[in-house]
């Protein structure tokens, strides 16, 4: 009884609550910004300066994309923007989903002034900072919708060619260049996409079918940088075919081989490593030298550029020429000698890796000593690839800090090609000497696939005479 | 109206609640929680009053690190640490800094105290015989005392309670419990802690049956010997803080000789006399030496922080360990590890850099001009995991030193080092020092009573001088009053061994270059700075460094000691402002903690 009277009471007091707040709690709920009940492609159809746009999304299928759920930003240009558009655009299909895609972001972006590099629908690449897209300016910015943001553009924004596509498309490449990159294709082993045949009784080793445990990729992506790659920015240098001609000359005589055609292969090769560079360098921060990725200094003369191309992932200049001195070019090479290849003998046991201090650098090194090894021309051996010809300086450090207790000086050498090279002569190893010492110089009249070092005890098999001690060899090349 | 029924309606479950009940109904004992009438009645009772307290304690493992070695110079906090510990670091500690909070120290205080009262009970009802009440309350009160050796080194003045108090925040009154001064609370712990009747360590039980009664047995596969204080160390300390030199010196002697009985082997020359050893070694050593890659992880040094073998019990006099199986977890991962904890303190650039100004001992046959130019310590302290620099030593139970990688990322196992040889050595030397004994300081410090002590090599003559091979007079200190007096001799023919002929010394056991006094200067002071900075490098991290700046800079009434130090850290790590803090530890009242019972 008491419940029931209870639960009525209650039952009133909620009633009498919700009557008079009934219209109020809708005015509360309801959206007062129209736009916002709109998809974007609603928003732009509904836009009359930005017709021209929605037709273009129609026609490309993009529309559909737009009105879906999830959420997007769209940079619409205005029909006076989209005015002077290729109709042979509008006529290829492909071509103009590129296009519109190139207008068109998964996710959410206000304008910002921190840049963000945005990555479109159709796979490129476009920078966002404050109301600049690129170059267009954002003239209506950050305009909600139902599903993302409308921002609305002063200019269209073609679809660019990646650096690497205008190689291999433009009319611009200049030939000689662009031949010799396209030269580079090579088949590179990738189990990926291999499929197996069996198993080598001999090595255990999967064996492949032939012809799929390769893909075709260019050696240049792998070494320098991939120029297809979207995602990053690069300034790429191409020479007119005047300015590679008097590069190649330049450098050719620093490979000299036994087959000409291997000659200006190796030259050229030289040459490119250093004409791409990561980050965006547009004319007005173009600096004089950039470092390229091998730490060479590229110098840039600015009035030796004949065209500027904008690509979607850089810049491409085309140059009259482009100054790298082979005194950048060529540079020094510092063996650290406890990092040896091999040695003539297994005498592990007789070797230290010591941890020293300079006091002239100031800093801690790790050296190589091998004491009472017992073998005459005992040597450690080391390799040096793509050596080109040069000539070299050489030095080392060699610490003798009374080693077995012992102040007299012993004598070591660095073997050219061989541990018995006359090249270079014996040094003596004077005394707590921490300086560099200069061990003489030697040349190579050709290039070098490889070169062989060695570091070679005396002739003698007494342990206080021999031992062979150094903390890092440095060539340096004369130039 | 409701009202009035619910009144009447509590009226009436109470009166019949009254009517039926009966008393045992209300009066269960708790499930799994024993209750005070169940404590006390016997000796297994007191000893899970001993376990507990020391359970106890064990949770105040990261709060003793950090307040020790955070404060000193040798440990700095993370880019993760919070605000609290970056004031510990920086010497700007605000009232209510949890980690400046006394309360855990005084909650296991009243426990003690509640202990030692329920001791003397049982005593008196004859619940405990002597033997087991005397070193049971011994140990106990040494805990204590410990605790209020830490109070007064990091709160200066502190309330000095004996009583069992039934809440913490007692202690705040300040009409009741005055606070004393630090000076004054040595002589009431001195005082106190010299008059205990058992000052020994738990004897181990012949009998070892399931029933025994001793407190030295193997507990969850760990042996509870290392688990209890040293009450011996304990007074050493004591007596060292008050200058006391030749008293505390005589209880670290004592230790120094606990093995010194039974038969005459490793143990009995190696133990707690940092001599050297044929089956445990703790040396730093190469298995090629001179070939600097050839650095021994896997043996030596190293594993006195991993082993429990040998190498652990000969060189830890007290240490605690954490176990998965058994609680409380292990606090010190999630300080220092960056696997499996937060990564809160790093080692300083302060004592990197300390341990890069070492010299190695010159190998001959590798270049006997020089040696490497580190201590290797350092690289066995501390570790570079993931470009991070690790302090090392609470971990190696927990992280492989061959991979950086945890052997089972959730069995968090370690220990609590609070104490081992070469904090005792140290320390002896240093009263030695205090003493004028400045050769045997050195001994000590360098290489040993056999090595500081040999005899002079013959010199050069034609014809050839003979050795001497009379060693009466050397390798030894008899001369010296006791505990000074040592006996390092050995010789062939006949054969003898003395008690301390493996002695090395800390500095020869790391293979570092002996620590030289300076002509012309004042061996008394070089040689205490040398012990101090020894103490930084061979004991980083393990919670003694705030106490040993303190304590010198206290007897040397020099700020400036302890004030440098902090400089040096902050300036090299660029934490905080360097300056600014150096001049505030130039006062010796911001030495000290806000004391505030939270």
């Amino acid at each position: 009884m008491r419940r029931k009277f209870l639960g009525v009471l209650q039952l009133m007091l909620i009633t009498g609550l919700l009557l008079p707040g009934c219209n109020k709690w809708d005015d509360h709920n309801s959206l007062t910004d129209p736009m916002v009940g709109k998809d974007l492609f609603q928003q732009i159809s509904e836009n009359a300066a930005l017709s021209k746009f929605a037709e273009l999304l129609t026609k490309s299928g993009y529309d559909k994309v737009i009105a879906s759920s999830k959420t997007y930003t769209v940079f619409a240009p205005t029909n006076t923007a989209l005015s002077t558009l290729d109709p042979a655009i509008v006529n290829d299909s492909a071509r103009l989903r590129m296009f519109v895609g190139n207008h068109i972001a998964n996710q959410l972006y206000q304008t910002t002034t921190t840049p963000v590099r945005l990555q479109m629908l159709n796979g490129k690449y476009n920078n966002l900072q404050g109301k600049l897209l690129e170059d267009a300016n954002i003239t209506i910015a950050d305009q909600y919708t139902k599903n993302g943001y409308l921002q609305v553009l002063d200019k269209m924004l073609p679809a660019l060619p990646s650096a690497w596509e205008f190689l291999e498309t433009s009319p611009l490449a200049p030939a000689k260049q662009k031949a010799y990159l396209l030269s580079l294709f090579r088949n590179v082993f990738n189990p990926a996409n291999a499929v197996q045949i069996g198993i080598n009784p001999a090595t255990g080793l999967p064996i492949y079918q032939a012809g799929t445990d390769s893909i075709r990729t260019n050696i240049f992506w792998r070494d320098v940088h991939d120029l297809r790659n979207e995602s990053k920015q690069y300034t790429f240098f191409m020479l007119s075919d005047a300015a590679w001609d008097s590069e190649e000359n330049k450098y050719k005589p620093f490979f000299i081989t036994g087959d000409a055609d291997s000659t200006t292969r190796l030259a050229d090769s030289a040459i490119v490593k250093d004409l791409a560079v990561e980050g965006y360098y547009p004319q007005s921060t173009l600096p004089d030298t950039l470092l390229s990725k091998f730490n060479v200094k590229v110098g840039i003369n600015k009035s030796a550029i004949v065209q500027t191309v904008k690509v979607s992932n850089g810049i491409v200049y085309i140059m009259r020429s482009v100054d790298v001195r082979p005194k950048d070019k060529f540079q020094q090479y510092i063996i650290e000698a406890e990092s040896y290849r091999g040695s003539s003998a297994d005498r592990r046991g007789n070797t230290y890796f010591r941890d020293r201090f300079n006091p002239l650098t100031g800093q801690q090194f790790r050296d190589v000593l091998v004491f009472n090894h017992g073998l005459a021309m005992f040597n450690l051996n080391y390799r040096l690839t793509n050596v080109p010809a040069l000539k070299f300086r050489a030095y080392w450090v060699a610490l003798h800090d009374n080693i077995n207790n012992n102040t007299a000086t012993f004598t070591q050498k660095l073997g050219i090609g061989s541990p018995t090279s006359t090249v270079l002569p014996y040094i003596t190893v004077a005394v707590n000497d921490y300086r560099e010492i200069y061990i003489g110089e030697f040349s190579s009249t050709t290039y070098m696939p490889f070169l062989n070092l060695f570091l070679t005890a005396a002739n003698t098999t007494t342990a206080n005479t021999n031992p062979i001690v150094c903390d890092y060899i440095r060539l340096e090349p004369v130039l | 109206m409701k009202k009035l029924n619910i009144k009447k309606l509590i009226v009436a479950t109470l009166m019949f609640a009254g009517l039926v009940s009966c008393k045992k109904q209300f009066d269960l004992k708790p499930g799994i929680d024993l209750d005070a009438s169940q404590m006390y009645r016997n000796v297994y009772d007191a000893n899970g009053a001993v376990i507990g307290i020391y359970g106890k304690f064990m949770a105040l493992a990261d709060r003793y690190v950090i307040l020790n070695e955070l404060r000193g110079d040798l440990l700095q906090y993370t880019q993760n640490a919070d605000e609290y510990l970056r004031q510990v670091s920086t010497h700007s500690v605000s009232a209510d800094n949890p980690y400046a909070n006394p309360r855990p120290f005084y909650e296991l205080i009243i426990n003690c105290n509640d202990v030692l009262k329920n001791f003397n009970i049982m005593r008196q009802k004859n619940a405990l015989n002597e033997l087991d009440y005397n070193q049971r309350y011994s140990d106990i009160a040494c805990l204590r005392s410990f605790l209020y050796l830490q109070l007064g080194i990091h709160y200066g003045q502190v309330p000095y309670v004996t009583d069992a108090l039934e809440t913490v925040t007692d202690a705040n009154d300040i009409s009741r419990f005055p606070r004393l001064t630090f000076d004054v609370l040595l002589d009431s712990l001195i005082n106190f802690t010299d008059k205990i009747p058992f000052k020994e360590v738990y004897p181990p039980d012949p009998t070892t049956t399931t029933t025994s009664t001793s407190l030295n047995y193997t507990l969850d596969a760990y042996q509870t010997q290392r688990f209890f204080i040293n009450k011996k160390v304990l007074l050493g300390d004591l007596h060292l803080w008050k200058g006391n030199y030749r008293k505390a010196a005589t209880y670290y002697r004592e230790v120094m000789e606990i093995a010194t009985v039974g038969t005459q082997g490793e143990n009995y020359y190696a133990q707690y006399k940092l001599g050297w050893s044929g089956n445990a070694n703790l040396y730093v050593s190469y298995s090629r030496a001179g070939d600097a890659s050839t650095l021994l992880y896997a043996d030596g040094w190293r594993t006195m922080f991993e082993a429990s073998d040998d190498r652990f019990s000969r060189e830890w006099i007290w240490a605690l360990p954490y176990d998965s199986k058994f609680s409380p977890q292990n606090p010190l991962i999630r300080l220092f590890s960056p696997i499996g904890g937060d990564y809160l303190v790093k080692p300083s650039q302060s004592i990197l850099d300390n341990w890069n100004s070492q010299q190695q001992v010159p190998v001959a046959v590798a270049g006997g001009l020089t040696g490497i130019p580190y201590d290797a310590r350092g690289l066995l302290s501390v570790r570079d995991i993931g470009g991070q620099k690790v302090a090392m030593k609470y971990l190696y139970n927990y992280i492989s030193h061959a991979t950086n990688a945890p052997v089972n990322p959730l069995a968090k196992n370690g220990k609590w080092f609070l104490f081992r040889q070469t904090h005792l050595h140290l320390r002896f030397a240093e009263a030695a020092n205090r003493e004028g004994f400045h050769k045997l300081t050195y001994a000590f410090l360098n290489n040993g009573v056999p090595g500081t002590f040999a005899p002079p090599p013959p010199p050069v003559t034609v014809p050839v001088t003979p050795a001497i091979t009379d060693m009466t007079n050397w390798m030894n200190t008899l001369s010296y009053p006791a505990p000074y007096n040592f006996d390092a001799r050995f010789g062939e023919i006949p054969r003898y061994r003395s008690d301390w002929y493996r002695h090395i010394g800390i500095r020869r056991r790391a293979n570092v270059t002996d620590f030289v006094v300076p002509a012309g200067a004042d061996s008394l002071i070089q040689l205490e700075n040398g012990l101090i900075n020894e103490g930084a490098l061979e004991n980083a991290f393990e919670g003694t460094r705030w106490a040993d700046l303190l304590r010198i800079a206290l007897r040397r009434n020099d700020p400036a000691f302890l004030a440098d130090k902090i400089y040096d850290k902050l300036r090299k790590d660029n934490v905080g402002d360097a300056s600014a803090v150096r001049a505030k530890l130039m006062n010796k009242e911001n030495w000290y903690l806000p004391f505030k019972l939270q």
